[in-house]
């Protein structure tokens, strides 16, 4: 079975690992025990203790935080229950003009504002850009992922999650 | 050899009868255990080497027969052997999205009683590119031949090539103007084209009176025919070889045993739930000449998807939301969405093993009936549906890789793919002759970026992994334009941790003719149709056409003047403006114009894809490089990504590490002091939603959303807290 060291997939992640190397990992047959040792390099890497379930972005996961499960951003900023979209926690940048636009795309054409804006979805911790959306106007926040997570621990990684407190 | 069969096919009733053991079971025609495969492993996956071996050696052979730039430098041909049902057991690399299109085609000659008239008999040519039927747009076009063996049909040959003319409406393969299917060109609809091995003499009369540049599409058949006639004589061989009953068998294992991996697949890579995304698509033709008033000449396309992994590891993907078919060529039939599907499973997931159908099988697409993806009347034009579906499945690709990043598989995780313009022309050659073509150079846009490196640059298309752009002079042979320019657009891609690949912009100086006809297809405006992930931003939109007519670069290149090479870094006044004087032209949207002739001059700019991760995480040092080659522009280095350059002795952009640590600081102090809380920005465009003060095109787009979905209808209603009916208007 192909197997990695956790140092390996720490520098995977972290987009340090030479070229050559990452391409045999592409190219070679998985190894199925990523996801532990991926976490493991994660919660290492965040300043916090709270239990990391699964990672939702590039610095977004869902945690157990005492008895509940939330999502945090890295700097350990909590936006409440993973099964509530985060974004409508986040601090948010909106580029619905020309001058705005212009700064993100100096020399190219520029979408019409009246068309489309970009939203910018920022951890009002730390500052972090955790999403970039590009909408209509007027076009309800997409809530990117709603992880099945009590089946994905039960039945795929054979580890069930222990039930959450009755009522929530 | 020709093989007459022994008695009647009855493959229709074996095509129901497959279908309904694949009900029963939940397997591929029934097949609960891989026999074959278990008493003897070695030989199962052998046997399936050979059967790609014979794939690939196939299409080879047959580019060398194709007399189309298309075909023989970008490699746009497939090739694929199917059951005798016509589901695919083994294919060739190359445009890899007909495999499962030309199963359709075959499916649906035997559902509509082909076997008795007009028969299916050894030696016999089919042809199809026909989408209700089964492929994606006209300009694919597919041949299949039956294999016969012992007087049994015991499979099919198929292959497809992308014809580089039409003889649509407008010249090219993808026939921009068309608006309904009576413009898009040459029909050849699930047709007996040839017997005997040979083409009818007939058909390709057809071929030659009703095409621009008949070459291309007359002996790519004749490479199609080759290639079949060549994996049929292989699959003989091989019968013999294994025996009648063995392959019947293993045929079918092989495409049990890819859709069991394609599930297994889904189960080791990704995590279960619900995935959601969007994207855009404008299209705006006010004014333009050709259009017919026949519907709103501008118009905005949203393409929502919500995609399921199930805890089996099955994928499906849902259009609800998404817009209704129209009188443009963007339309897509449920072939061309299968394609999409079959095209981006294969790059992402299904990458070793047995590529075969199975895969498919392991998924769902949901496509809502009167939409764009699966348009309830035939009468609509598809000529050119990737317009959407590269959109479309760029946000599949988004989707699958927030699951690969759940799951730790970083390295798959890719931003996904862009929507490509291309040039379509025709009128007189160089040579003073009658022609059409699309350039296909397009084939080599900007990718997404990865989770763990950026985006390639002039280098990825959806539809073909095998991207290509074609070498200059080879085009150069097939057209009336030279090229003075091909050239990275800095800032192409999409700002991020990691860039989205960049784009390439061609300029070329129309030569020795005095009608050139130059149209764009797949041309969005108005709105990006990519997007970024993780942080990363879009590509930036389609950009806007730049021509000169009757420019004096003759003069200039007399006087060793410079000339223009590309469009520059000004987004006020193109390098063409400063350069260049005559009749300066700048215009949104499908290029559709008046002839060009000879001194004007034409660029055309291709997409770059999406960034992933905060922009403020960018690598100095790269980023280095980055401007020192052209890719980006030291003002964006700074303005964008926070990053300080000096120069070193020799004038070469150096990081200043720590002024970049302090300029970074700053940056996100002010992106701190310039966020609002989103419920304080919720309430306020709360306002303007229930005012619906918004452009015709975007209102319009929510009437047909709201009118179409019940769920979109919902979802929008409970965001904002409004009624989306009455607020749109909508009955």
């Amino acid at each position: 079975m192909t197997s990695y060291s956790k140092e390996v997939i720490a520098d995977l992640v972290a987009g340090t690992l030479p070229w050559p190397q990452t391409r045999r990992i592409m190219s070679a047959y998985k190894d199925d025990d990523r996801f532990f040792k991926y976490v493991a390099v994660l919660q290492e890497r965040v300043g916090w203790k709270d239990p990391i379930l699964l990672p939702v972005g590039d610095h977004l996961f869902i945690c157990q935080s005492g008895d509940e499960r939330v999502t945090k951003c890295e700097c350990g900023h909590s936006f409440g229950d993973y099964r509530r979209n985060w974004k409508l926690k986040a601090a948010i940048i909106v580029r619905d003009s020309e001058e705005t636009l212009r700064e993100i795309y100096p020399n190219s054409d520029l979408p019409d504002p009246d068309w489309m804006e970009i939203r910018e979805f920022i951890c009002p911790q730390c500052g972090t850009l955790h999403e970039v959306e590009a909408a209509a106007p007027g076009y309800p926040i997409v809530h990117d992922f709603e992880p099945d997570l009590e089946g994905f621990y039960r039945d795929w990684l054979g580890k069930p999650l222990e039930p959450l407190n009755k009522g929530d | 050899m020709l093989d007459k069969p022994a008695s009647a096919l009855r493959i229709r009733e074996r095509l129901l009868e497959s279908e309904r053991l694949m009900d029963e079971t939940g397997c591929y025609d029934g097949i609960t255990e891989l026999h074959l495969r278990n008493q003897d492993p070695l030989k199962f996956e052998t046997l399936h080497t050979k059967l790609r071996a014979y794939c690939v050696s196939a299409r080879e052979m047959a580019r060398r027969i194709s007399a189309s730039p298309g075909v023989r430098e970008v490699g746009e041909m497939v090739v694929a052997i199917y059951t005798p049902e016509g589901d695919a057991i083994a294919l060739s690399n190359g445009i890899m999205v007909h495999v499962h299109t030309m199963s359709r085609f075959i499916k649906w000659m035997i559902r509509n009683g082909y076997e008795e008239n007009p028969q299916i008999r050894d030696g016999d040519i089919f042809a199809n590119n026909d989408a209700f039927i089964g492929t994606v747009q006209v300009p694919d076009v597919m041949d299949v031949v039956p294999i016969f063996h012992s007087g049994k049909l015991v499979g099919w040959a198929g292959a497809v090539c992308h014809e580089l003319e039409a003889g649509g409406i407008t010249p090219g393969g993808d026939v921009a103007l068309a608006q309904e299917r009576f413009t898009e060109g040459l029909f050849v609809c699930a047709e007996k084209v040839g017997e005997n091995d040979e083409l009818r003499r007939d058909y390709v009369i057809r071929c030659e009176r009703n095409l621009r540049m008949p070459i291309y599409w007359v002996l790519d058949e004749k490479a199609k025919v080759a290639s079949c006639i060549d994996m049929r004589e292989s699959v003989k061989a091989l019968i013999d070889e294994i025996g009648l009953d063995y392959w019947m068998q293993v045929s079918k294992e092989f495409i049990e045993e890819g859709r069991r991996a394609q599930l297994a697949r889904t189960r080791q890579l990704t995590v279960p739930g619900i995935y959601r995304g969007h994207t855009f698509y404008g299209h705006v033709t006010a004014g333009k000449p050709g259009y017919q008033p026949l519907g709103d000449p501008d118009w905005l396309y949203n393409i929502p998807i919500e995609m399921e992994i199930t805890t089996d590891g099955k994928i499906i993907m849902d259009f609800e939301g998404t817009q209704p078919w129209g009188y443009h060529s963007m339309n897509c039939t449920p072939a061309g969405m299968d394609g999409g599907m079959f095209v981006t499973l294969t790059q992402h997931m299904n990458f070793e093993g047995l590529v075969n159908d199975g895969a498919w099988m392991a998924t769902e697409l949901k496509l809502p009936h009167g939409t764009w993806t699966n348009p309830d009347n035939e009468m609509v034009a598809t000529a050119t549906s990737w317009a959407l579906l590269l959109p479309a499945y760029g946000v599949f690709q988004r989707l699958l890789s927030r699951s690969f990043i759940a799951r730790g598989f970083v390295e798959e995780a890719f931003v996904g793919q862009v929507n490509s313009p291309m040039i379509e022309m025709g009128g007189t050659s160089q040579y003073g002759t009658p022609f059409g073509m699309a350039h296909f150079e397009c084939a080599a846009a900007g990718s997404g970026a990865l989770a763990i490196k950026d985006g390639l640059d002039t280098a990825y298309v959806g539809w073909n992994p095998e991207s290509d752009m074609g070498n200059i002079e080879i085009w150069e042979q097939n057209m009336p334009m030279l090229y003075i320019g091909r050239s990275i657009v800095p800032n192409s891609g999409g700002a991020g941790k990691y860039r989205g690949g960049c784009s390439f912009l061609s300029t070329w100086l129309v030569s020795k003719t005095d009608h050139l006809r130059l149209v764009t297809s797949e041309h969005s405006s108005r709105v990006f149709d990519n997007g970024g992930l993780c942080g990363g931003y879009p590509a930036p939109t389609c950009q806007k056409h730049r021509a000169v007519r009757d420019s004096n670069i003759f003069e200039l290149a007399e006087n060793g003047a410079p000339l223009a090479h590309h469009t520059g870094t000004n987004p006020y006044r193109s390098e063409l403006e400063v350069r260049l004087e005559g009749e300066h032209v700048t215009l949104e949207g499908p290029y559709i114009t008046a002839p060009h002739k000879t001194g004007d001059v034409f660029t055309h700019s291709y997409n770059g894809g999406g960034g992933y991760g905060d922009v403020l995480e960018r690598d100095p040092v790269k980023t280095a490089w980055d401007v020192e080659n052209g890719f980006l522009t030291r003002q964006a280095a700074e303005s964008i990504f926070g990053i300080v350059l000096d120069e070193d002795e020799e004038g070469f952009p150096v990081a200043n590490l720590e002024a970049t640590k302090r300029h970074r600081a700053e940056m996100r102090a002010k992106r701190l002091a310039r966020a609002k809380p989103v419920s304080e920005w919720m309430a306020k465009e709360r306002e303007r939603v229930k005012a619906a003060d918004f452009a015709p095109e975007v209102k319009k787009m929510y009437a047909s959303a709201i009118k179409l979905s019940p769920r979109f209808t919902g979802d929008f209603s409970a965001f904002w807290d409004v009624d989306a009916k009455s607020t749109f208007g909508v009955e």
